[in-house]
């Protein structure tokens, strides 16, 4: 539906309710309807000042690789694949208590679907093939996660040589997290790393 | 992954039926880990089963071999990374069986607290990923996880970690527990009985998941037995088999508790053993508080690298997954000449193949979380 | 031929012994054993090609019943050969035996007990991989924790090395794989 601006010759309406007492810490809320308010040719963007309050109401300009970036690293799904003792406190951090859904992250079981692989415990040279085959089905953009110190170098088991000294030997890694298991916390501290890497490598074309 | 298999199958005359090879993992959002089966299924029954395993072997055996007494405890807890406790456990008691180690009686009843809390969480894991995979999704687990939280922080202020111990020490433990510790584990045991009656009200039940699991991957005693199972897996058959009240080992004979059997070794009778013992397990640690009492923790005369006299013992203690044992075979010196894991999983996962066979391959999954395995022990 | 159980007590023996001495004895007539006191079980060493009849004797016993198979593994001992470890438990009974196969570096074979025990299966499986000892007369003699393909390499043995730490940073980084 077109939006028309309205008539500024007309009288604003009254509001029946008292403002609040402004406390002077916050900034001024503005008072006019924002009709009213001066307009912004559609090619002029003040950095700093909200958008939607200088502009049209529902629209919204934002140069297209940060909104790409912004809506990427909002709603990262990782693929479930957890290995060994890391799934645990992977689980830990999905659930309750450390919640990740708050950061738009929900695992997802499917690689076809899912952005993330975070790659929770030891991989062994029996099971690398898998890691690559699945990393492989993963559509792009898409990121890897190294969690705990066997998805690193190998970890405690690093002397034995079924075990394959670290996942960055089949599969690129972006954010390693060390620990044995990281702590949920140390987990989340990961995957704000890993959406500033996002943001920082933007592009709209490419990854 | 799905290959047709040009064997025909003799059932129904209209129709010229095929079965199906369907490869189940390693990487499948219900397999509790890296575990991989191939079924052959004609229509939805399963005909066939080969469980592959090895994708966790990360070789603990060899390495404790190469690592002191003390050092090799860090890797039975990441052997059997939900019941840590229990599997020190046995690789301590095994050290001080082989080196002659008088362990004082405050350590002794720390660790049968810590034992059971430990089980208490372990079975509380079983129950979420149990509820998950009978299709209650979501819900159970998350009630597993918020009763799990509270007993994680309890053991995070004992040992400073949330997983991976390493507390138990050859001799009793490392350090003494907070001056708060009973009234914790009052706290924590009493969120701990109302998580038990949700669990109990959500599901033990509920008409589907009764229809689901009831009937359901049934095995006999006899058979049971001869494939070395144990734990609740083998107590839900009716075998009256339990490690603590056989040959009882820290405490355990001066308490009275009741070893919880089935009767019909169905997927519900392994669910509903683990929901009684739970209970049990309560019983056994509000015991063990009123016996608590001040003293020392580690032997007078601990020297500060433990040697041992050559000699071999096998050590056997009840894990919440059933009989986690340690061989161990010293040649004297400070390490040992070789660590033997007698894992409960592996055992209890060789009757996967009879319990599945014939059922549906929804079933079959069922089957396998009843099971209850953790693939780092299966593989070590 | 059985001889008196043996004297010397190691000094902290779990339990008195003598029940099971002459429960084993009873079970195992005519069969050659030789036994020896452990720190918790009693330990008997049996020969070769004797290991299947002694077992089902032990099985089948009114007495000794033992008839759960805890635990069956080999203990490597470089030069002097291999022994292959069985621990035995009676449920019904609630005692424990524990046998031991020794073999010579030359001939690393001997029976298996699936027959008797189902439960020797996949512990069999995990030897042979492990350790190199062929079972004869197993019913699916595959690699189980090794991938399928690989038969020549048995990690549990004493002279198989441990992995090198592979360090791919470049030169200059303060350390060697070596040292670690």
């Amino acid at each position: 539906m077109a939006i028309t601006p309205a008539d500024p010759a007309a009288v604003p309406v009254e509001s029946p309710v008292t403002a609040p007492e402004i406390i002077p810490v916050l900034p001024a809320l503005p008072t006019e309807h924002p009709s009213e308010a001066p307009l912004l040719a559609p090619t002029q963007y003040v950095p700093g000042k909200a958008l939607y309050k200088q502009i049209l109401p529902g629209i919204i300009q934002a140069p297209l690789d940060l909104l790409l970036g912004a809506s990427r690293k909002s709603s990262l799904w990782p693929m479930t694949f957890g290995l060994a003792c890391c799934a645990i406190e992977m689980i830990a951090t999905y659930m309750a208590h450390y919640d990740l859904d708050r950061f738009g992250i929900v695992p997802w079981p499917s690689p076809r679907q899912s952005d993330v692989m975070i790659v929770a415990g030891t991989v062994t040279k029996k099971m690398a093939p898998s890691v690559k085959l699945l990393y492989e089905q993963m559509p792009g953009p898409k990121w890897v996660i190294s969690m705990g110190a066997c998805a690193t170098n190998g970890g405690p088991y690093t002397r034995y040589d079924r075990v394959l000294q670290g996942v960055d030997k089949v599969v690129p890694v972006d954010v390693y997290v060390p620990g044995c298991p990281p702590r949920p916390e140390a987990l989340i501290d990961s995957f704000i790393a890993l959406q500033e890497l996002i943001m920082e490598e933007r592009k709209v074309q490419g990854k | 992954m799905v290959e047709v298999l040009s064997q025909t199958s003799d059932r129904s005359a209209e129709f010229e039926t095929q079965d199906l090879l369907l490869n189940v993992g390693p990487q499948h959002p219900s397999t509790h880990g890296v575990f991989r089966m191939v079924m052959t299924v004609d229509g939805e029954v399963v005909r066939d089963v080969i469980p592959y395993i090895g994708y966790l072997h990360r070789g603990a055996e060899k390495l404790c071999e190469t690592m002191d007494f003390r050092q090799g405890i860090g890797f039975m807890d990441r052997t059997e990374y939900l019941a840590a406790f229990n599997a020190e456990l046995s690789y301590v008691m095994a050290v001080e069986a082989l080196a002659d180690l008088e362990v004082p009686e405050r350590a002794q009843w720390i660790r049968m607290i810590l034992s059971e809390l430990n089980r208490l969480s372990s079975h509380f894991m079983f129950l979420g990923a149990f509820g998950v995979d009978t299709g209650v999704f979501g819900t159970p687990f998350i009630y597993a996880w918020r009763e799990r939280e509270a007993l994680i922080d309890l053991f995070e202020e004992v040992s400073g970690d949330r997983m991976m111990y390493a507390y138990f020490r050859p001799g009793g433990v490392a350090w003494d527990v907070p001056i708060n510790f009973v009234d914790r584990v009052k706290e924590v045991l009493k969120s701990s009985a109302q998580g038990i009656d949700d669990f109990d009200s959500l599901l033990s039940e509920n008409e589907i998941f009764l229809a689901r699991t009831q009937g359901v991957g049934a095995i006999s005693a006899e058979r049971a037995i001869a494939l070395g199972m144990s734990g609740p897996s083998l107590r839900a058959s009716g075998v009256d088999m339990d490690i603590r009240r056989d040959e009882p080992y820290l405490k355990y004979d001066e308490l009275e508790w009741d070893v919880i059997t089935g009767d019909h070794g169905d997927v519900f009778d392994r669910y509903y053993c683990r929901v009684l013992e739970m209970r049990e397990s309560i019983k056994i640690i509000s015991q063990c508080l009123d016996r608590l009492a001040p003293g020392p923790i580690l032997p007078e005369k601990m020297p500060r690298m433990l040697r041992t006299p050559p000699g071999e013992v096998y050590l056997r203690t009840e894990a919440p997954r059933g009989e986690y044992g340690v061989y161990m075979v010293s040649r004297g010196g400070n390490r040992p000449y070789r660590c033997k894991v007698r894992s409960s999983c592996l055992s209890n996962l060789q009757a996967l193949h009879e319990l599945t066979v014939g059922e549906y391959v929804a079933d079959a999954i069922i089957i396998l979380g009843s099971i209850d395995i953790v693939l780092s022990e299966v593989d070590r | 031929m059985t001889t008196e159980p043996a004297e010397e007590q190691f000094t902290n023996q779990i339990g008195d012994h003598t029940e099971i001495w002459s429960i084993v004895d009873n079970a195992l007539l005519g069969i050659g054993v030789t036994r020896e006191t452990g720190f918790m079980d009693v330990i008997i060493s049996v020969e070769t090609d004797e290991i299947v009849e002694a077992s089902r004797a032990l099985r089948d016993d009114e007495d000794a019943n033992f008839d759960y198979l805890r635990s069956l593994t080999a203990v490597d001992n470089m030069a002097d050969g291999m022994e292959v470890v069985y621990h035995l438990y009676s449920i019904s009974k609630k005692h424990n035996v524990t046998v031991k196969v020794f073999l010579s570096n030359e001939s690393l074979r001997l029976p298996t007990v699936t027959s008797i025990w189902p439960a020797a299966n996949w512990l069999e499986r995990e030897v042979a991989e492990m350790f190199g000892i062929k079972f004869s007369g197993h019913p699916d003699p595959r690699n189980l924790l090794m991938p399928e393909e690989i038969d020549d390499t048995f990690p549990l043995r004493k002279d198989h090395p441990l992995a090198e730490i592979e360090v791919l940073q470049g030169e200059g980084m303060g350390y060697s794989g070596e040292e670690l």
